[in-house]
This record gives structure tokens, sequence and C-alpha cells, in this order.
């Protein structure tokens, strides 16, 4: 059992100083700010074809650290996400094409207004809703946390509407176009931008933004002062010298396609693999790096708790299931927005998301393998034990000798059962912005709009991963058995 | 501790057992002395296997006094695993390890115990093997012997201990009747070698034979015990004389 122990502690440094490490490498003499940003909101936000961020927001961003001489970190994520971040003291600071609101402001504290914006409301190309009235019993969708929403939520009553809510903004325009919702509210230069670049909606008050208002710059409230006078001053300066009105016309001006490559590369699934590969290699990477540590760690934590769940002391035993019975019963997406978005603002800490993404699958999984390792345990005959006992071996050295090596062998098809879970269940934490397989699928989707063929790719590559895993765990356990 | 209780092997004072409202066992009393073989019959649920298997802890008494070598095991402050390295107990369904060869079961407690290191261990179990008849199974796992065999391996197991006291529980119970006989054997073997033993059966012939004592266990009581020849031919307890009328006749 000490070697466990040791083992399990080696693990979790390791991991720790790993992630401590990548983090420290930006740690330079000029601050370091972490940013975050909308993974999916062109013009202002979104992946190029070289699956960097551009748009008018990361353009104003990169432009000002440069005069003002800092750097930043950008985490692109859902808008919810990205706000609650910077509000839980997650991230230092987010431009994500957000308008300024008195509840907003509440909580943050915005930069200079950068861009004037209102809400706009569209339906499907050929839809015969003429007038807001027309929405009675329809369904309107609506992407989680903007200004959108409040607005929608402000008329529902009046105009006696349902809604739907998506994490991102290609998700919620196929939802129209294929009439599973009928409508949908939204910051007006955003959609605007979609339809031009091709998106089958149409705008409804293309001149007359409803509740005109602007975007700003936010940080958490009370916080980050130099970061928000800097941009502040960086943002005067783009402003006098005339780069501000180039940035947006650049991108107002263009077609989406000069910056997310043309229909050609797009058209074909060889042309999306060869304009991506960097981009699904990294997924990939991630996702089998995030699988392999909490396989580990889950084995080894689960492990643990179903040791505890066979103790001969009550209490060990009790402390087990709970642990099994909270972390089995929470869905992982909750627990990894409590660890990621809420935890950090009670302990004081940043916790990556990485880290966080690590912590939430190794309680989830380690909780689901102690449960069947404890019953594992628990089908080992318990004459078993009786015997090793009577021959004057202690309660630890029979279960290590005897118990356990016998468990394991019961296990071995519910461990490659789990960690076959474990690798689907990383995709889950693409909502916490981990830049995982799935989550790399959502920002090329977003860019080139060709669902099927980059979906039907992402799902090859989790088939063909999880093959290789399965042959691997099949050969393990028919080593076991012999 | 006092002359008198040191002077029996094992000496059991006053214990009662209860599991819920079921009393198993009430104000059991018993000496039992160096070298003596005793048998302990009864009907099913009677309490003797309750009472056997409190002998080493594997159930502990509610009250009462249990003392095994001079160690009260009823005591807590007691090494009870010390104890148990002098105590072998053979099992109705075997036991044996699964995850091991004949040979690693038998050497499992004398190398983990540091009793011996692993070449004499493995020389003693040899020698083991070879008093019940089985040198040639050594290598082969435990799965695949009968039950006779298995039974054999688990009395080498407790010996290789080196223990002075052995403790069988319902030995020959699981086992198909043509291969009681070789057991049985085996155990007279180590009776006629002077091991104290404590047998719970229901073998009578077999008590008969080799027994110093047979006791009688019914509704948690003792109800009669004495040399095989007044339990048996001489019976005075009622329901001793029904027992026996029901498992001879059977």
């Amino acid at each position: 059992m000490k070697k466990t122990g040791k083992i399990l502690l080696i693990a979790i440094i390791a991991t720790l100083t790993l992630i401590g490490v990548t983090n420290n490498v930006h740690a330079a003499t000029k601050p370091n700010y972490i940013i975050t940003t909308d993974a999916t909101y062109p013009p202002f936000d979104f992946q190029d074809k070289n699956n960097q961020y551009t748009g008018i927001d990361q353009e104003i961003l990169k432009t000002i650290a440069k005069r003002q001489n800092f750097t930043y970190t950008l985490k692109p994520m859902s808008f919810n996400a990205a706000t609650q971040s910077v509000s839980s003291g997650q991230a230092d600071g987010v431009i994500a094409g957000m308008s300024i609101t008195d509840e907003r402001k509440a909580v943050f504290d915005f930069g200079t207004p950068y861009y004037r914006s209102g809400i706009g409301w569209a339906v499907k190309k050929d839809s015969n809703i003429k007038s807001l009235k027309d929405l009675k019993g329809k369904t309107v969708a609506l992407k989680t946390g903007t200004s959108g929403v409040d607005y929608a939520l402000s008329i529902q009553k009046k105009y006696g509407f349902k809604v739907t809510y998506f994490n991102d903004s290609d998700t919620l325009y196929n939802d129209v176009i294929n009439d599973n919702a009928q409508a949908t509210f939204g910051d007006l230069p955003v959609i605007q931008y979609a339809v031009k670049n091709g998106t089958q909606l149409k705008v409804m008050n293309p001149k007359s933004p409803i509740q005109a208002g602007w975007y700003g710059f936010g940080v958490q409230k009370g916080k980050n002062a130099k970061l928000l006078a800097d941009f502040n001053k960086g943002f005067a300066s783009i402003k006098e010298d005339g780069t501000y009105d180039k940035i947006v016309a650049k991108y107002l001006g263009a077609s989406a396609a000069t910056f997310t490559g043309n229909k050609k590369d797009n058209n074909s699934v060889v042309g999306i693999l060869k304009a991506n590969n960097g981009a699904f290699l990294n997924g990939l990477w991630q996702t089998i790096i995030l699988t392999v540590s909490a396989i580990v760690l889950a084995s080894i934590w689960g492990i643990l708790l179903g040791i505890m769940g066979v103790s001969q002391n009550a209490g060990i035993r009790g402390l087990s299931t709970t642990i099994i019975y909270t972390f089995r019963g929470l869905p992982l997406m909750v627990l990894a927005f409590f660890i990621y978005i809420g935890l950090p603002g009670v302990i004081g800490m940043k916790i990556p998301a990485f880290t966080a993404g690590l912590i939430t699958l190794v309680l989830n999984e380690g909780a689901y393998t102690g449960a069947f390792v404890r019953g594992g345990f628990d089908a080992v005959d318990r004459g078993q034990m009786e015997a090793a006992r009577s021959l004057g071996l202690t309660y630890g050295k029979s279960m290590r000798k005897v118990i356990v090596p016998q468990g394991l062998k019961i296990m071995v098809p519910s461990f490659i059962n789990q960690f076959i879970i474990t690798l689907k269940d990383t995709s889950i934490l693409s909502a916490i912005g981990i830049l995982e397989l799935t989550q790399t699928g959502s920002l090329i989707v977003s860019r080139n709009s060709q669902g099927f063929r980059v979906w039907a790719i992402v799902a090859v590559i989790y088939l063909i991963v999880i093959t290789l895993l399965t042959w691997l765990s099949n050969w393990v356990e028919k080593r076991t058995r012999a | 501790m006092s002359e008198a209780q040191t002077k029996s092997k094992i000496h059991v004072d006053k214990v009662n057992k209860s599991y819920g409202e079921n009393h198993v066992l009430r104000d059991i009393s018993l000496d039992i002395n160096q070298n003596e073989v005793v048998v302990m019959i009864g009907p099913s649920g009677s309490g003797k296997s309750t009472f056997l298997r409190m002998l080493n802890q594997l159930e502990k008494p509610d009250n009462g006094t249990i003392i095994v070598d001079g160690f009260d095991i009823s005591e807590k402050a007691t090494d009870i695993n010390k104890v148990r390295e002098n105590i072998g107990m053979v099992f109705q369904n075997f036991n044996l390890f699964n995850n091991y060869t004949v040979l690693e079961n038998i050497m499992l407690a004398p190398v983990e115990l540091g009793k011996m290191d692993k070449a004499a261990a493995e020389k003693k179990a040899r020698e083991l093997l070879d008093t019940v008849g089985l040198v040639d199974k050594a290598d082969v796992s435990v799965n695949s012997l009968s039950g006779g065999q298995k039974q054999r391996v688990a009395i080498a197991r407790a010996l290789a201990m080196e223990p002075d006291v052995m403790l069988f529980d319902e030995p020959t119970s699981a086992l198909d009747p043509e291969m009681v006989g070789d057991v049985l054997e085996v155990m007279k073997n180590l009776a006629d070698s002077g091991m104290t033993m404590i047998i719970v059966t229901h073998e009578m012939g077999f008590a008969k034979q080799v027994a110093d004592r047979v006791v009688f266990f019914e509704s948690g009581k003792i109800q009669e015990s004495g040399s095989p020849e007044q339990v048996f031919n001489q019976p005075k307890n009622e329901r001793l004389q029904e027992f026996l009328s029901k498992v001879m006749h059977a």
C-alpha cells in the first residue's frame, strides 16, 4: 500500500509541476495577462485559415498590447464561460463583443467603449414571419449570456414565444435554418456579418438596432486597473491615428473567405484535413494527454476509494461511499464548471483549464472506478480473507497478497470500459475552453460551416483512437488472464 | 494470569454470542488440554462452528474469556495475528488462494510472516505435500484439483506454520463421498502424531475412532461431553439421544 501511495504522490506532483511549468513559460519582465474571448463571434472573434484568432476585437487587442508593451495569453471559449472566467478571477480581461449594460457594470469595469452595436433579429431567409407579432408560439434561438437573451426575455411575455439556448453562434444559426427555431436575437453587426457571408438568414431590422449600445473591454470589478488604463491609452492612440478605422473596414469590407480560406479547401474532406491538419493534431494531442493522465490518476484514486470501501473501519467505508455517491451523482459538466468557474473565487487561486478539466475527470471517473473496484473486492469469496487471516497474516497483507490480485482480475473488463468512457468524456471539457478534439471541431465548423464533413472527421478520429485503446486493453487483459 | 488458566491449552470461560435476537452461544465454558483431540457434534445451527471460529477470533464473543496458549484473545491488547500463527484452521470450503499454485499457497504465510526464508519454506512445503500424498501437484493451479485434493492442500497450508493447535470446521462436508476417506486419513495421522485438534464434523465413525473427547452442542449450549464410549454408547442427555438416533439411522 505504501508503494501505491508513493506512485500517487509522484503522479500528482509531476502533473502539477508540468502544468506549472507550461504556465510560467510566458513569465517574462512584461506583464502577461490572461484574456478570454468568444470562440466563434465573427467578425469580432474567430479563427483564420491558419487557426489563429483574428477579427475586430483581436486586432484591436493585439495592436494595443504591442503599443502599451504588455503580453497576453488568449483563451477562446463560449461567451458565457469567457465572461464568467473574468468575473470569477480565473482570467484578467475579456474582449468578446460584449455590450456594456448596467447589469454587467455591477460585475465588470469597462474600458472605453470601442464599437457601437445594438440588437438585431433574424429569421430564416424564406420565412413568412413579418413582425414580432408573428413569433407567437414559435421558438427563438439565443446565445447564452448575451444581451440578446436579456432583450428577448423582456419581450417574451408580450409576444408569446418559446426560447432555446446555444453556446456557439454557428450551431444557433443552423438551428434557425433547419427550422427547429424560427428566429434569433443577437448583436446586429454579428448577424449581418454572418448573412453577408452566406448564412441563410434574413435580418429584420438592418437599419435600426434595438437598444443601441456599445461594446466594451471588461475586467473584474475593482481589479486589473493597470490593464484597463493601458487598454484605454492604447485605444485612444489607435483611434487617433486611424488604425481603428482601418481595422473595422478590413473586416466589415471583406468577405469572410479572405480570412477563413477558399471554398475549394472547405468542400472536400481531404481539403479540410489539409487546411486544418495542425489544428486536428493539436486537438487530438490534447485529448490524448487528457485521457491518459485521467486514466492513470482516476485508476489510482478509484482503487484507493475501492480499498477504503471494503475497509474494516465503518468511518472509512462511509467516507468512500460518500465520495463515490457525490462525484458519481454530479454531471461531469457541472463539476467542470464548479471547479473551473466556481472554486477560484472562493479559494482565491487561478485553476488553469487543463488542470480543472483533469481534476474533474479524475473525480468523476475515479468515483465510477471506485464503485466497481469495491464491487470487485466484494466479489472475492469471503473465505479467502478468512483463510489468510487464520494463518496470521494482517488485514493489509491479506488484502495485498490475496484479495487485491484476485479482485483486480475480476475488474479488468470494467477498467477497459471505464478507459473508453474517459476518452469520450474528455469531449465534455470543451465547455470550459480546453482546446481538445471536440472544441477543435467546433472552431473549424464555425469558420467553414462544413458541419457534416468536419464532424465526420472528428468522429472517425475518435473511433480510431478508441479502437487503438480497445486493442491495447484487450492485449493487457489477455496477459493478465494467462 | 492464574496457574489454573495456564494449565490447559485452551481455556474458555462463560462465552456468549448473539446475532441480533439469535442467541447462538450461551455461557459456554470448556478446557482443552495439550495433545487432546476434541470432536464437536450437534445439529446444524447448534453453535459448534461459531464456537470453533471464536478460538482464533474469526468471530468475536460478546463477553466471556478465551485463553489460548496463555494469551487472552478476548483482550483487545493481544496481538491476534501472533496467536493465529500457532493455530491452524481448515475450512469446509477449503479456501485455497485462487491466485497461487499449490506450492505457493503453502509457502505464502511462512515467507510473508518471516518464519522461514523461501528455500526453507519450499522444502517444508514439499515435505508436507508428501505427507498428504500430493507431491506431484506442487506446481499446478489450485483450481485444477478435486475437492479431496484441495482439502489435503489446505491442511498442508495450515501445517506449514507449524501450529500447535489445529481447528477443523466440517472438513469433509463439501466433499464427494469417495474423497472423504483420504482427508480423514490425513487427519487421523495428524492426531496420532500428537497434534491438539478441535474438529467440528458429522462423521460419527471418525469421531468414535480418533476423539479423546466428544462434545455435544445443541441450542448454543454444551449439553453433554465425555469419551466417545460414553457419548455414543451411553448418552444421558435426551437431546443427544434424539440426535444420535437420527444420525445413526440416516
